[in-house]
């Protein structure tokens, strides 16, 4: 097989990839950089960020709202040493992107310009029109073109990690135009593979979004944490389960059940008001307004659709030059796959699995467990998230944390060397066996459609929206089963060039190990906390119990072993979650209290 | 030594296989014609400083049955280049932005055809007067 | 949904390099309701029917380019083409045209990828400015003259498209030249010159014959065909000037 030696490679191609990547390249220029993605760079699902970039700009903002904003909203499941860092290089890191050409959209006098995002008390998120993540993604990958010292491997696809002496020492790729494999041997490996929100049936990801990276760190004995807090984002088309953004409501959307009546001033998001406020209503947290979703269903006030309950995104007030000009990739997508014109009808939208708060552990640095392992981006658990992210918080965390990772990546590659390649390249052997073991499997029975589609529909039976024991249970057992029937795995492809059904065998493995280590965690969380919401007894939050991280380590064949972790609280003790009316009474109490502390 | 054959398939007839490409061969080959007529043109320069007469002999030739059917075909020819050149002249141009708004390329196209229209009605006028 | 089922014939291109000598058409039967795309019907097919068809895909909302092929002929994207607009005749998927054909519906990348790196697609300042002194200041107008260039999701649709390119595979080709005159023309950006070397030479905007069908093909609005022709005055100009000014007459 092919060997590449690097001092550092990188799994994932998107925007923490990418700047982490750049980094590296900026950092020191003689360090060769593999970075590998299974995707051209440009495809990676950065791509369909909508939204915006938070990061505290205007006068009247502060790092300690932001930061109050997101441990508050992450229902105080944030290490918050990490998101004081976070939100202080939150700023410097949108310039840079600036200053890399990245077409954020402008005030009239030519300062970036900042938008309301849910949860956030001041507007401080930077958008490019409605399609963030594409500008950010080509404006990183463009830019990555200008250092000679960044070898990239598109259409490589890894499928195991080289660990021998206690490290990362590198990864197997698939270069998935030949079928051959090739040993990337690395000092250090950063993962930036993305989420994992393929498990479910219902979402917003891309087809590529399979959880990869954490399942290769996973099954290496690094632990996955908070697996069981998965966002659902809560204006999703239906069916296909494509994203209209937050930003939607940033610029006064209003959700609406079959009664026209604004419901979420039920739900403790209220009163309404005629323009959008901050931290209100349609501008509350995700996991909030997908819960007040799922009542009105019980309720019987959505509207019955062809494909199951909606309720409505009301935009018509906004006007359609407005939208065309604010919003003109939602307005695309309504009229091309809905057929409906925003500006004069409301738009059928319906929760939808969004994005994957847990992943691998990461410390404030992004190293794993694993010396020589880091991660960045969706697939890991750097800590700033908790139990419910913040819109706009994922695209900045890319980048200050790309950053981060890069950095980290350098200090240890020029602190170590490849011990033992004669048995790193005994492992690579090993596992490319693996991986060719699936496409010559004699007694393959089970279809690789049936499987997926199973788990997807268990996983948003068992772990929807609201949670109970039994349905949980019901999920691990499936999940157990499916696990034990991928084994029997039947591939009708046997080439080798460009044979996309062997991949997706090898990833259909992936999301089912993540898909355990998620309802595994689920069900051992008896309480309430951010989008992990249960109806069976648990339904507050329990704060004795688990202000504690979820940790599930791989255990081969059976179940995964969930242990928990602590919690880092620095300034903001747990307190009530609150937004609407009691949102602002409950900062005044807060405010009052710190005054009295004082 | 990987299994990867590329295949790489024949341009033969490629603008056939599409409306607009036939379009397009349309309108590159009004160019000719525009070409042959600039040769007209030139032999009645020519024979405009030959004298009186051979100038008067080149407009009776140009009148006789198969030129007469070579002006209607090249007219129609003309036609169908002007709309095709002021259609695709939008494209030569920068963004360009009038009193706050962005020029629309159908503005430039109509304003294009209309010239056109205005110069033709023109030359026709002027030259109508002198006989 | 309470439709009985259509059943609607996809016809595929199919091309497998390890045991075709040439591509051939296979016709697969699939059912279908009216929202479904011409990608979720060869997923159909990839799940139920043969999984051997290879093809590439990913975001399903138009914004990724991975699922670019020829559909009846014309280069379209396959998550935003719906089948009920083939019924009840059927459809032929073939590989974008004017590429090679790698495997089935999957082209050859290398060239695209190749010639974009080649473009110093990347701000070339024009002035240094240091992360504490924030951003560049441009005005909304100042970003419109580049935005609509920026929206490539270098789909490579235009390629398919481009006759020149089918013809002369030497020429940049339309979305990558688009892509440079974003560079050109973004008001932070000072490396026409550097660009313009390309860009002035036959491979860049004098392979061009304006033919425009990459502009109506293009999913995002981002006009090629604009972006490519407008320089040619300039090259013009700068082709007779360039032994009068030193560096000749650029922007």
């Amino acid at each position: 097989m092919e060997v590449f030696k690097a001092d550092v490679a990188i799994v994932g191609a998107g925007g923490g990839g990418l700047r982490a990547a750049i980094a590296v390249a900026e950092s020191d220029p003689t360090l060769k950089i593999a970075l590998i993605s299974k995707v051209l760079p440009m495809r990676s699902h950065t791509v369909a960020a909508e939204g915006g970039a938070a990061a505290v700009t205007r006068p009247e903002d502060s790092l300690e709202h932001h930061f109050n904003d997101t441990v508050g909203g992450g229902d105080w499941l944030c290490e918050q040493d990490v998101v004081e860092y976070f939100v202080a290089h939150a700023h410097e890191e949108m310039v840079q992107m600036e200053h890399w050409g990245c077409p954020w959209s402008r005030k009239e006098d030519g300062h970036a310009n900042t938008r309301a995002f849910g949860g956030m008390k001041i507007e401080r998120t930077w958008f490019a029109a409605d399609k963030t993540g594409f500008h950010m993604l080509h404006t990183l990958f463009q830019t990555s073109i200008k250092y000679p010292s960044i070898k990239r491997f598109d259409e490589y696809f890894c499928c195991d990690l080289m660990v021998e002496d206690g490290r990362c020492q590198g990864v197997l790729a698939i270069e998935i135009a030949t079928g051959e494999f090739t040993l990337i041997e690395a000092k250090a490996v950063i993962i930036a593979t993305g989420g994992a929100g393929r498990v479910f049936r219902e979402n917003t990801n891309g087809g590529i979004v399979t959880g990869d990276g954490m399942a290769l760190a996973y099954r290496h004995g690094v632990p996955l944490r908070d697996m069981e807090f998965v966002q659902y984002h809560p204006t999703c088309m239906p069916r296909t389960g494509l994203l209209f953004t937050e930003a939607c409501r940033g610029e006064g959307g209003l959700l609406l059940n079959k009664d026209g009546y604004r419901y979420l001033q039920d739900y403790g998001l209220g009163p309404p008001e005629d323009k959008p406020r901050n931290k209100f209503m349609e501008l509350g947290p995700r996991d909030r307004l997908s819960q007040a979703f799922w009542h009105e269903q019980q309720k019987g006030r959505t509207i019955k659709g062809p494909f199951g309950s909606v309720v409505n995104l009301d935009l018509r007030h906004l006007g359609e030059a407005y939208l065309r000009e604010r919003l003109p990739q939602i307005y695309e997508l309504a009229e091309e796959f809905m057929g409906i014109d925003p500006a004069h009808e409301c738009i059928p939208v319906v929760p939808g699995v969004h994005y994957t708060m847990g992943g691998i552990l990461a410390d404030g640095k992004t190293a794993s467990s694993l010396p020589g392992l880091y991660s960045v981006g969706e697939c890991s658990s750097v800590g700033i998230h908790g139990a419910n992210r913040l819109g706009s918080n994922s695209l900045t965390e890319l980048i200050v944390f790309g950053k981060v990772a890069g950095l980290e990546a350098v200090k240890f590659a020029k602190s170590v060397a490849i011990s033992n390649p004669g048995a790193i390249r005994k492992q690579a052997e090993a596992a490319q066996a693996r991986a060719l073991g699936l496409v010559n499997n004699p007694g393959g029975t089970e279809r690789m459609a049936v499987l997926r589609t199973e788990m997807a529909q268990s996983m948003e039976d068992g772990c929807g929206i609201y949670r109970l024991g039994t349905t949980m249970q019901a999920t691990c057992n499936k999940i157990d089963e499916l696990r034990q029937r991928y084994k029997n795995l039947k591939l009708e492809d046997k080439s080798k060039v460009y044979n996309t059904e062997w991949l997706l065998g090898i990833e259909l493995g992936y999301l089912l190990e993540v898909a355990q280590s998620m309802v595994y965690s689920a069900i051992n969380r008896k309480e309430s906390r951010g989008s992990h919401q249960r109806l069976d007894g648990f339904e507050e939050r329990d704060d004795a119990n688990y202000l504690k991280h979820s940790l599930a380590y791989y255990a081969g064949d059976g179940a995964p072993r969930i242990e928990y972790g602590d919690v880092k609280i620095t300034k903001s003790q747990p307190g009530k979650r609150a937004y609407g009316a009691a949102g602002v009474q409950a900062d005044e109490e807060r405010k009052k209290k710190g005054a009295a502390n004082g | 030594m990987s299994n990867r054959r590329p295949y790489v398939r024949s341009m033969d007839g490629w603008w056939k296989r599409d409306a607009y490409f036939i379009r397009y061969m349309a309108r590159e080959i009004t160019a000719v014609f525009v070409a042959l007529y600039a040769i007209v043109l030139l032999f009645g320069v020519v024979r405009l400083s030959q004298g009186e007469a051979a100038f008067n002999g080149w407009l009776q030739y140009l009148k006789t049955p198969w030129m007469l059917v070579f002006h209607v075909i090249v007219l129609a020819v003309f036609c169908y280049h002007t709309w095709s050149w002021f259609n695709i002249m939008p494209k030569t141009m920068p963004i360009m932005f009038v009193g706050g708004k962005r020029l629309q390329p159908g503005v430039i196209t109509g304003t294009g055809l209309a010239a056109s229209v205005i110069a033709c009605l023109a030359v026709l006028f002027i030259v109508r007067g002198m006989s | 949904m309470a439709d009985t089922e259509k059943i609607i014939e996809i016809q595929v291109l199919r091309y497998r390099p390890e045991q075709d000598k040439e591509p051939v058409l296979q016709s697969y039967k699939v059912p279908f309701t009216d929202d479904m795309s011409v990608l979720q019907g060869l997923q159909y097919i990839k799940d139920f029917l043969d999984g051997t068809v290879s093809f590439r895909w990913s975001c399903r909302m138009a914004i990724c380019g991975s699922c670019g092929m020829m559909i009846d002929g014309k280069p379209k994207l396959s998550c935003k083409t719906f089948l009920r607009e083939y019924y009840p005749q059927g459809l032929k998927v073939e590989a974008l045209a004017h590429l090679p054909i790698e495997r089935d519906l999957m082209v050859s990348v290398e060239d695209f990828v190749t010639k974009l790196e080649s473009i110093k697609p990347y701000i070339i300042p024009k002035e240094p400015r240091t992360l504490e002194q924030g951003e560049y200041l441009q005005t909304p107008q100042q970003r419109d003259m580049y935005e609509q260039f920026s929206s490539c999701i270098n789909c490579m649709l235009c390629y398919a498209a481009c006759p020149q390119y089918g013809l002369n595979p030497k020429f940049t080709g339309p979305g990558i030249l688009a892509l440079m005159h974003r560079y050109n023309v973004d008001s932070r950006d000072g490396g026409q010159a550097e660009r313009n070397e390309l860009g002035y030479a036959d491979e860049g905007y004098w392979g061009c014959t304006a033919v425009g069908y990459c502009s109506e093909v293009c999913p995002k609005g981002v006009d090629p065909a604009n972006a490519i022709n407008q320089n040619k005055m300039n090259s013009a100009i700068n082709y007779f000037t360039r032994f009068i000014t030193p560096g000749g007459a650029d922007k």
